[in-house]
């Protein structure tokens, strides 16, 4: 046995919401029986993207905004590693809004966690794009990530889940990570996630919870169905958690899959010259 | 290492009207031709340079275009020659004009010799060495359209230069043959138009002969095809960009090119995103590359020390245009050296290389792409307008050049022989050994954040300081590696030149000019611009009473960095530079010279 990169404490508060989602994680990964050396987490900047240092995983810490871009290059890359990319509302919502709009469209089989506590902790408590009006004297109004999602008609997984139930929680990562692993494209799982220091809203936001499967309609493979269902309980002053898509069709649609089959993908290609030397003597042979 | 004879074209004598002599012959041609966007200069170019590689010329193709996908005016210039050109002529032959503005401004460029033949279908000119023809109407008639007036314009000067009447044709059909029966059809049928109307005209016929070449072996390219080409034999197998001039070709064949391969190509959403996309490819175990120029430089730069804080292997090709902001995007210019050198915030190593030639593009391109693994870290690859989108003879690009080393990757059965396996391990030859994510049995953390050996976040200060010195002292032990200067002109010069990229070709074009005036230069073309290579440089500035730093930008960017790095030859540093948007012509290196004094 090799001695590898050991996990270290986590940094964060105790009670922080994301300490659901570590143990969630744990707890899913060894349920669909992911070999730690072909799992990597992707992880943010902010409290929740530290989240890799306190697994036993590949981790890479990505730039502030930046985690679903390089998530995707690692799929694209080696399409067996099963790929997570984990971080907060700031670095999902703001400074990297263009490449999450972007990741639903592209579709490659990667699990996105996002935990919104709905401020920014780690730089002590600014507002952030879900901030609700009044917190910390924002007056903008708060961005909703699951509207959003399914405003982008691709064949995505699409979940919203609360720290404060964790039992649901493990529930649809190990749905996320199978749905990644068939090659059926992007999972987005937004966890609730309360910020116990600067913006503790558990109480708050377990009398709001709404498991919208309990909703009468309700069909995660009916788009419209589903828009409406989040408006009206939105509408209605809760906050509405749950499957809120999922593909009526099982097929690949991972981006991976798309653009490279059944190959072994650019990370594990032989590169040396000589298994290509023809392929190459063609390729160059097309200059005249 | 030849230093080519520049060539003057003798001045054809036309007084005879080239009725009774013999045509006068040019060993040196260069025709432009001038339009609106639109008009189909570049074919006429692309034809031109097709018939004179038949006849053995070197041939150099450059264009001036707007950025716009219509209109506008546009213009090309080919240059076919018998010496080894890489620049553009100074004086132009012959003038095609599909609108009066070619004329404004080629004018001013013509021979003396020179001759002008236009479209004389919307203006008329009144000029003793002109002739008009009306070749979107000749055409428009028969075929249709008035497209296929740029073939007829091809077809006329090949009466002019008195062309080969078969190997004129078969540049059409090779030119045209992949497009098919109907096209193929009516650029012959415009041909012929073209002809018929240039025979019928006294005079015209013969008036220049081109001498033949004897460059025979030779293919035709781009630097931006080059380094495509590079990228995919340098075991590249992943690539992400967003469009910009000059830059977008490389992308556009690598999207051709990798599926072969099983390699993914991807357009980003940004800069931003090709950047990191290629990061998260490079640190899964790929080899990787993106292509982009200065505005999306600007928004890579966060990614690229990212890179090197977290020592992923990363290639970022450079095609540099006139900047800053948005600037000239179809301009040349070299100004983003201080940039690159200085690149992101804090301090991280990083390599700049910089090829001067397609052939030099080819291999420097997997050279990057080693050292990249090799080191883990950035290395830039920089290149300027005019070398990746003006097209000349190359070399044909040599397989059994190519090497590839990945360093100290480490595979499943080197890893079942380890006791521990550590990303950032320090070592005697100050590079870590490497397994991707996936290698059975190990794995790791991988930040930018200040990390010790496992990759664990630190802000102890001893480790600091040993991880600092670890990448920074990349740039040291790396020194032999780096690709090296070329040298053309005699040791015993005692006037020396430095130049990059494609400055080199006008340059070593002026070395002849300066040689046939009875003045000796040498000239160092350095290929590795950062680390400085002080080792190759100060020994040439010790060899030399002054030298001249020629490249182009206002501040004469390499030259500051000879200074800073070597201020003990400050009194010999003469700086020539050009950053109008248009790359040297060797009379103006020559002029440029006499006048720094």
């Amino acid at each position: 046995m090799v001695d590898s990169a050991k996990p270290v404490p986590p940094i964060w508060c105790p009670g922080c919401g994301d300490f659901g989602v570590l143990a969630a994680l744990k707890k899913a990964a060894l349920e669909m029986k992911i070999p730690t050396h072909d799992l990597v987490l992707v992880g943010g900047i902010g409290c929740s993207g530290s989240i890799h240092n306190f697994l036993e995983i590949n981790g890479i810490h990505a730039l502030h905004g930046r985690l679903l871009a390089q998530a995707v290059g690692v799929k694209l890359s080696n399409p067996a590693l099963t790929v997570i990319a984990a971080g907060g509302d700031g670095d999902g919502y703001a400074i990297g809004m263009g490449h999450f709009m972007h990741a639903f469209k592209k579709n490659a089989s990667i699990v996105y966690i996002a935990m919104n506590n709905e401020t920014y902790g780690l730089t002590k408590g600014q507002a952030s794009p879900t901030s609700q009006i009044g917190f910390e004297g924002n007056i903008e109004r708060p961005f909703d990530a699951i509207l959003t999602a399914l405003s982008i008609p691709a064949p995505n997984l699409i979940a919203r889940t609360f720290s404060g139930d964790p039992k649901t929680m493990i529930q649809v990562l190990v749905e996320a990570l199978r749905f990644t692993k068939e090659g059926r494209g992007f999972a987005f799982i937004e966890d609730l996630s309360p910020c116990v220091t600067y913006n503790d809203t558990y109480k708050l936001w377990r009398e709001k919870v709404l498991d919208v499967s309990k909703v009468e309609g309700y069909d995660p493979t009916d788009r419209k169905a589903m828009f409406r269902i989040c408006l009206e309980t939105m509408d209605s002053g809760r906050i509405p958690i749950g499957v809120m898509h999922r593909p009526k069709e099982s097929s690949r649609e991972g981006l991976e899959a798309k653009l490279l089959g059944d190959a072994d993908g650019p990370a594990r290609s032989d590169i040396s010259v000589a298994p290509n030397l023809g392929a190459y003597q063609k390729l160059l042979a097309g200059i005249a | 290492m030849t230093t080519p004879a520049a060539k003057t074209s003798p001045v054809p004598d036309t007084a005879g009207s080239g009725a009774a002599r013999a045509p006068p012959q040019l060993s040196d041609v260069s025709v432009m031709i001038g339009g609106q966007g639109g008009d189909g200069t570049l074919t006429v170019s692309d034809l031109l340079g097709r018939y004179f590689r038949k006849r053995g010329l070197y041939v150099y193709l450059s264009r001036n275009v707007l950025s716009r996908i219509r209109g506008g005016h546009a213009d090309a210039s080919v240059r076919g020659s018998r010496a080894a050109v890489a620049a553009v002529k100074t004086e132009v032959d012959v003038l095609v004009a599909f609108d009066k503005e070619a004329i404004e401004i080629g004018k001013a460029e013509l021979a003396p010799h020179g001759y002008i033949l236009y479209d004389s279908t919307t203006f008329q000119v009144d000029l003793p060495n002109a002739t008009g023809f009306p070749f979107a109407t000749l055409v428009g008639g028969p075929l249709g359209q008035p497209i296929f007036k740029n073939t007829a314009a091809y077809g006329a000067l090949s009466v002019i230069f008195g062309f080969d009447p078969i190997e004129t044709r078969s540049v059409i059909e090779e030119r045209f043959q992949r497009r098919g029966g109907e096209a193929l059809e009516k650029n012959l049928k415009a041909l012929e138009i073209g002809r018929k109307a240039a025979l019928e005209t006294p005079g015209l016929a013969d008036r220049f002969s081109v001498a033949d070449g004897d460059a025979h072996d030779f293919i035709m390219t781009t630097g931006n095809q080059a380094v495509a080409m590079g990228f995919v034999v340098g075991g590249g197998r992943f690539f992400a960009g967003y469009p910009i001039t000059p830059a977008t070709e490389v992308m556009e064949y690598l999207q051709r090119y990798l599926p072969a391969f099983h390699g993914v190509v991807r357009q980003a959403e940004d800069e931003l995103a090709a950047v990191n996309m290629i990061i998260g490819a490079a640190y899964a175990g790929a080899r990787v590359m993106t292509s982009t120029s200065g505005p999306g430089l600007s928004l890579m730069t966060e990614g690229i020390g990212h890179a090197g804080a977290a020592e992923i292997p990363i290639v970022i090709a450079d095609c540099q245009r006139v900047g800053p902001s948005t600037g000239q995007p179809t301009r040349h210019e070299q100004s983003d050296l201080s940039h690159l050198a200085n690149l992101g915030h804090g301090e991280f190593p990083r390599f700049i290389l910089s090829p001067g030639t397609p052939e030099e593009c080819f291999l420097i391109t997997v050279d990057a792409l080693n050292l990249a693994e090799r080191w883990r870290l950035p290395v830039i690859l920089l290149l300027d307008e005019a070398l990746c989108q003006n097209a000349t003879t190359s070399r044909r690009f040599e397989l059994d050049k190519v090497r590839i080393d990945r360093g100290e990757r480490l595979t499943g059965d080197a890893v079942a022989a380890l006791t521990q396996y550590k990303a950032y391990a320090f070592t005697e030859s100050g590079r870590s050994a490497y397994a991707p994510p996936g290698t059975p049995g190990v794995w790791a953390e991988i930040t930018g954040n200040e990390h010790d050996e496992w990759g664990h976040v630190t802000v102890n200060p001893t480790n600091r300081v040993r991880m600092m010195k670890k990448r920074m002292e990349k740039m040291i032990r790396a020194r032999d590696e780096l690709p090296r200067a070329n040298l053309f002109g005699p040791a015993e010069a005692r006037i020396g030149i430095i130049a990059y990229g494609s400055t080199v070709g006008p340059v070593r074009e002026a070395q002849g000019l300066l040689t046939a005036a009875g003045t000796a230069t040498k000239l160092l073309q350095p290929r590795t611009l950062y680390p400085v290579p002080v080792h190759e440089i100060d020994p040439f500035l010790q060899s030399v009473d002054l030298c001249y730093v020629i490249e182009h930008n206002y501040t004469g960017q390499f030259g500051r960095l000879l200074r800073e790095t070597m201020p003990w030859h400050h009194t010999k540093l003469r700086a020539l530079t050009k950053y109008d948007g248009s790359n040297f012509r060797a009379p103006q290196i020559v002029a440029g010279i006499k006048e720094v004094g």
